[in-house]
């Protein structure tokens, strides 16, 4: 079995990319015939799906690893129970999948970029979702004490009623590109064009 | 009749040359009798003189009469192999001189290893599929069987690579309806429900003369995924054939009483209702889409009163779709904001939620891409159905058929005033 590929993607921090080269690495693997459930690294495969947040294609792998080696792979059973946290929206449970297992060295680096990312997801969320927010409540959502939550947020601009403990959201402007260039011109032609012919 | 090592003789010597290749078909054609009963015994070692991507065709002819014989289970893994790997080195210019042959080998393979239930040793079929393919619009028998093994295996993502092709060219009807419905399962696997719901239209619709399962069982999914993306079954199209018409709903009875106790939008009910039927949406492998159905009814409630209000009080949302606590109404309220089906904020200090317009304008040059490469495909299409219709309308049988029809003596053939005139 081949997997230096996956291994250049690991150490090149290409993260993004661990699912789709697992998933034609495994492809290929089983087309040969040999046996592969035993040293295939799911726990890697299982996160890079769970990294590009592609919790349906993690679950449907999931379900097709034998029970035997899920029995036998601690690391395979907790990488999973965040994709359990993720699937039943136990947002604050993410966190605490991610923290209550040792890593191994091979997994970590993903781990970590895998909990960056999520702290970043809530805090859009919660960005998107609230114009008032408890103190208590992020500190949840965000998997932090109540002063590192705190902290986060008033430096994105929050501010803080001390006296209801709550946030107000301040949402960031978005600036989307609106520029046309002249070559949709020349394909409106197109369009006209057709459409009289 | 020549024998055996002739013949590899005459493959090893004609494969080469391009113009020779029918003549190598028709050498092959006439052995095939004796490929049959002498094959079986004598392939491997045949098969072990020839080059799978340079002599094809022969290859495929003498696996073909090996693989017609049976194959004892410690043969089945160096059977995987060699089919494996005659697929992916094979040359597809050769092999199209012979579907019919080289879908016989696809066959084989996907019933080899679903009896040793390794089907994801069956993805092969995806390079099969790409062979025997003149375009990438064509559908052929391998499509249903591929998709058939992705989900087999799990593997609904790799499902996707031939699913996301525009299919414009079908031979087998039946090839088309489990294309679609192996489609459809595989989109409703992805929760892409939209996508999900054109296949199972497709299946729905297909011109059919008798009804077949696929497409009742197709029906009873396109229920489940029309009232979980928008809330209500639509009826039939027009084109809809008038078999499908008459009898599909004879035949799915539990779920369109499912359909019509959603439309009353009361939970309690519809949960009821599941309760009662739970064996036959079971019996039919669907009770997890009818559990989705059910948490649906969440969503589709907090929208409908989007509708009407601007603004809401959680503990309102609560009692107006019959949820326990505030707390949870604004844990639902999230969890649709974070899917993007409703635009909304929530304010905890005051308890209100307030709803919003959806902030898309359509002026973005995301959109603009997105809307263009629309008409594109819009234009590809229509020009496609352009030259099929003129097509049809220069076939001599079509023309002859619909002269034949037309009555003799149009009254208006004779009516040279207009009436107007009169």
């Amino acid at each position: 079995m081949d997997l230096s590929q996956l291994h250049d993607a690991l150490a090149s921090k290409s993260y993004d990319k661990v699912a789709d080269l697992c998933d034609e690495l495994l492809l290929h693997v089983a087309s040969t015939g040999v046996s592969y459930h035993e040293e295939w690294p799911y726990a890697i495969h299982l996160l890079g799906h769970l990294y590009v947040n592609d919790l349906d294609s993690a679950r449907f792998l999931w379900k097709s690893i034998p029970q035997g080696v899920k029995e036998s792979r601690p690391e395979l059973v907790a990488v999973w129970k965040i994709g359990q946290c993720l699937w039943t929206r136990d947002y604050a449970g993410v966190y605490g999948a991610l923290r209550g297992f040792e890593w191994s060295p091979l997994v970590v680096g993903i781990i970590n970029a895998f909990s960056e990312n999520y702290t970043k997801r809530m805090f859009q969320l919660l960005t998107n979702a609230y114009s008032t927010i408890s103190v208590a409540d992020v500190a949840h959502f965000m998997g932090m004490s109540e002063e590192d939550a705190t902290k986060y947020v008033l430096q994105h601009g929050w501010s803080l009623d001390l006296s209801s403990q709550m946030f107000t959201v301040k949402k960031p402007k978005i600036i989307t590109d609106q520029k046309l260039d002249p070559s949709k011109l020349q394909r409106l032609t197109e369009y006209v064009f057709h459409l009289e012919h | 009749m020549e024998s055996m090592e002739a013949l590899v003789a005459h493959i090893e010597a004609l494969s080469a040359i391009p113009e020779e290749l029918p003549h190598l078909h028709s050498l092959l054609k006439q052995s095939e009798d004796a490929l049959r009963s002498q094959g079986p015994g004598l392939a491997p070692l045949l098969l072990h003189q020839l080059d799978p991507s340079k002599h094809s065709l022969g290859y495929l002819y003498i696996l073909e009469a090996y693989l017609s014989g049976p194959i004892s289970s410690d043969q089945a893994g160096g059977f995987l192999l060699s089919v494996v790997d005659f697929i992916n080195s094979c040359s597809g210019d050769q092999i199209r001189l012979a579907p019919d042959k080289f879908i016989q080998v696809c066959k084989r393979l996907k019933d080899q290893v679903m009896q040793l239930q390794v089907p994801l040793q069956g993805v092969a079929l995806r390079t099969a599929i790409r062979k025997l393919q003149t375009s990438s619009e064509q559908l052929t028998t391998i499509h249903s069987d591929f998709l058939l093994l992705c989900i087999l295996a799990k593997s609904y993502k790799t499902g996707l690579s031939i699913l996301e092709d525009d299919i414009l060219e079908v031979d087998q009807p039946r090839d088309l309806f489990l294309y679609y419905y192996y489609g459809g399962i595989i989109y409703i696997g992805l929760k892409r429900f939209r996508t999900a719901l054109e296949c199972l239209h497709n299946v729905v619709t297909a011109p059919m003369t008798t009804l077949n399962a696929i497409a009742v069982e197709a029906y009873k999914k396109y229920i489940l995924v029309s009232l979980i993306l928008n809330g209500q079954v639509p009826s039939f199209p027009k084109y809809t054939s008038s078999t499908a018409q008459r009898n599909l709903k004879n035949h799915t009875q539990p779920y369109i009483d499912l359909s019509a106790c959603y439309a009353s939008g009361k939970y309690s009910d519809l949960e009821a209702f599941i309760q009662s039927n739970v064996e036959k949406f079971q019996s039919d492998n669907n009770l997890g889409l009818v559990k989705q159905v059910l948490s649906s009814l969440y969503k589709r409630n907090i929208q409908r009163l989007t509708q009407t209000y601007l603004t809401l009080s959680l503990q309102d949302i609560a009692n107006a779709v019959q949820l326990k606590t505030p707390k949870e109404a604004e844990m639902h309220v999230l969890r649709m904001i974070q899917d993007g089906e409703i635009f909304a904020t929530i304010n905890q200090k005051d308890g209100m939620v307030s709803f919003h317009e959806d902030p898309e304008q359509y002026k973005t040059c995301e959109m603009a891409e997105h809307i263009d490469s629309t008409i594109q495909r819009l234009m590809a299409l229509s020009k496609k159905l352009r030259s099929i219709d003129e097509q049809i309308s220069c076939d001599p049988a079509y023309v002859s058929k619909i002269g034949r029809e037309r009555p003799k003596f149009d009254f208006d053939d004779f009516d040279s005033v207009p009436h107007r005139f009169i």
